[in-house]
């Protein structure tokens, strides 16, 4: 069943169209989420499935109605920018949108403290609202969305204006959300929210959907991936030169290109093994990135030949490469080409997991348990 | 029920945000100025406090219809309470307000300097047109505020209230010299438009008499049909238009 079907739809302001011939559809249960310069109309979108602003032209059905007064109720809504009223405790605001959407009584009390616990606020839930960090208001936004059990939830901007650690734990918030099950629209102009988050993405551009694909067909390797170290002797950097000729190492950094996670898991099994301290590992690719900065280049795209990997073959000394097939039988909605293997070098925002990240976050916790271990043998 | 739970809400915020001190402060300064010093007759207490209640009325009006403007607004549109509730709950909270700044002024009129003419009796009967005339004003502003009506339709209504009360203005010699189609026109346009004014002054005026022999028990219907009518159309107006809150 469609959660979201927006057919044809065109919006103007005065002579400025904001959305022009806009198609979305988003089955229920999907996480989908909106990418976009800022002003492309991503927020005009989510106010015209709430019902705030009417289309020129075209339709919008959410959760099978076109009745978008009548379905908002079935919907949570998490607005950018924190707009909520200061001058309540975060029980009291709770208290009244529920009254507002008529629950009462212990049901209503009940609902508060399971989403107030739910976000981590119960013991802040007698302080007033302006009193409130970014991040607790953004975490309030959360609660207030869910306090009516919602089918959907409609999300812009999440993370707007939060400091990184404030971003971080509101993708950790928001990605227990996916486990609710509810049908989630995430509008949003950062990347990582989308590759966190979301099953699907749309590229808004020009008033038009450019262009849709799976976020699981983007987390493919190639590209490369640096990695900076402490110092390592002549004979480490032959072993690692010697596992792929893939790799080269120049000073304290070693560059694999192209990269997989096999060879990236053997390069840091060995680095660990010798004891060399890794400082950082820096992908130096990102599909995603990429295929924005080609939409919004107006670059041709090429999203039918995504790459997918496979498991890297033997060569004669030993040595493994990778070899890549073409999933041509994917199905995407495109407006031009995009090829994979042509990726640039970018630098993630600060605060924000970075690729790689959880490999090695998992080889050191192995690390540990292993010298837990013989330490318990011993 | 979600209408008056949001006319709580706003009521709270109003009095927490400490917008309420103005008509705390206007009220006690009203009383001192107009009603403390003087042998207050019941004829002079309705007129007094009829103006002082539609001044306050354009203030608290606007105020409380401003907060209604404001990007927080759309997390509770999304509620039930829907765009007639929100905008209903708005005007009653600024009614709610205005009123009780009438009360208060009562209140410490009949303590401390109460009008020789009056009892309870007269006091309902003076008080029903004068709150039929602030819901009248209320309902008008709402009408006019920048979330129900665009820029282009409130100047057609502000238009048109000019041209009921143009009539000291353009009258008497100037009226004379004018081409004879447009004087009739003029004069024709004067009549339509302003019959809507008569419930609000004959209002004012039964207030102040508190007469409602003959025909006037009719004039707290026009009020009140006036009134609502004002109000269903704000409300169609916000319900078929874009919901664009200032600075969004």
């Amino acid at each position: 069943m469609l959660a979201i079907d927006v057919q044809n739809v065109f919006k103007s302001f005065e002579q400025f169209a904001v959305l022009t011939d806009f198609s979305l559809k988003v089955t229920t249960g999907q996480v989908y989420g909106l990418l976009g310069p800022n002003a492309a109309g991503k927020s005009t979108l989510m106010h015209m499935m709430l019902g705030f602003l009417s289309p020129n032209k075209g339709t919008i059905r959410l959760l099978g109605s076109d009745d978008l007064e009548r379905v908002r109720s079935r919907i949570g809504y998490i607005p950018e920018r924190l707009q909520y009223h200061l001058r309540y405790t975060g029980r009291e605001y709770l208290r009244y949108l529920g009254q507002f959407n008529d629950m009462r009584g212990s049901r209503l009390e009940e609902r508060i403290a399971d989403e107030l616990r739910a976000v981590d606020l119960l013991s802040a839930a007698d302080r007033l609202l302006s009193t409130y960090s970014k991040g607790m208001l953004q975490r309030l936004g959360i609660a207030q969305s869910l306090l009516t059990e919602p089918e959907m939830l409609l999300i812009d901007e999440p993370t707007s204006g939060l400091d990184p650690a404030g971003q971080r734990e509101l993708l950790e918030l928001l990605g227990h959300l996916r486990s609710r099950g509810h049908t989630i629209f995430l509008a949003t102009h950062y990347l990582d929210e989308i590759e966190y988050l979301c099953d699907q993405v749309g590229i808004l551009f020009d008033g038009k959907l450019a262009t849709e694909v799976d976020v699981a067909a983007l987390r493919v390797p190639g590209g490369s991936v640096t990695l900076t170290v402490g110092s390592m002797n002549p004979e480490i950097i032959l072993r690692l030169q010697r596992l792929s000729p893939a790799i080269r190492c120049n000073g304290y950094d070693i560059v694999i290109q192209p990269n997989t996670t096999v060879l990236q898991e053997q390069v840091l099994h060995t680095l660990l093994d010798e004891h060399i301290p890794i400082i950082s590992l820096e992908p130096q690719n990102r599909p995603l990135e990429e295929l924005y900065m080609r939409v919004v280049r107006r670059e041709p795209l090429h999203t039918d030949k995504l790459l997918t990997e496979a498991e890297p073959k033997s060569l004669p000394n030993g040595t493994a490469e990778p070899v890549y097939t073409t999933d041509t039988a994917k199905e995407t909605k495109v407006s031009g080409e995009f090829d994979t293997t042509q990726i640039a070098t970018t630098t993630l925002l600060p605060g924000r997991p970075k690729k790689g990240e959880t490999l090695l976050r998992d080889l050191l916790r192995k690390e540990d348990q292993n010298n837990d271990s013989r330490q318990d043998q011993e | 029920m979600r209408v008056f739970h949001f006319v709580l809400f706003t009521l709270t915020e109003y009095i927490r945000s400490g917008r309420i001190l103005v008509e705390i402060i206007a009220a006690a300064a009203a009383f001192y100025i107009f009603f403390l010093r003087y042998t207050v007759q019941a004829d002079y207490f309705f007129s007094t406090a009829g103006v002082l209640v539609l001044i306050l009325t354009f203030y608290t009006t606007s105020v409380i219809l401003g907060l209604g403007d404001r990007p927080q607004g759309y997390v509770l549109l999304v509620r039930k309470l829907g765009r007639s509730g929100y905008l209903l709950g708005l005007y009653l909270a600024a009614f709610i307000v205005e009123m009780g700044f009438y009360g208060v002024i009562s209140l410490a009129t009949a303590l401390l300097n109460p009008a020789v003419d009056l009892d309870i009796r007269g006091w309902v009967l003076g008080t029903i047109p004068l709150a039929l005339n602030v819901a009248l004003l209320g309902a008008l502003l709402m009408l006019l505020t920048p979330i129900v009506l665009t820029a282009s339709w409130r100047l057609v209504i502000l238009a048109v209230v000019a041209l009921a009360f143009s009539g000291n203005l353009i009258g008497g010699p100037i009226l004379n010299v004018l081409w004879e189609p447009i004087r009739v026109a003029l004069d024709v346009s004067r009549t339509i438009f302003s019959t809507p004014l008569l419930p609000a002054f004959t209002g004012f005026s039964l207030s102040v008499t508190r007469d409602y022999s003959n025909f006037n028990i009719a004039i707290p219907f026009a009020q009140l049909s006036l009134t609502l009518s004002l109000i269903a159309l704000s409300m169609y107006a916000f319900s078929k238009r874009d919901i664009i809150f200032s600075s969004s």
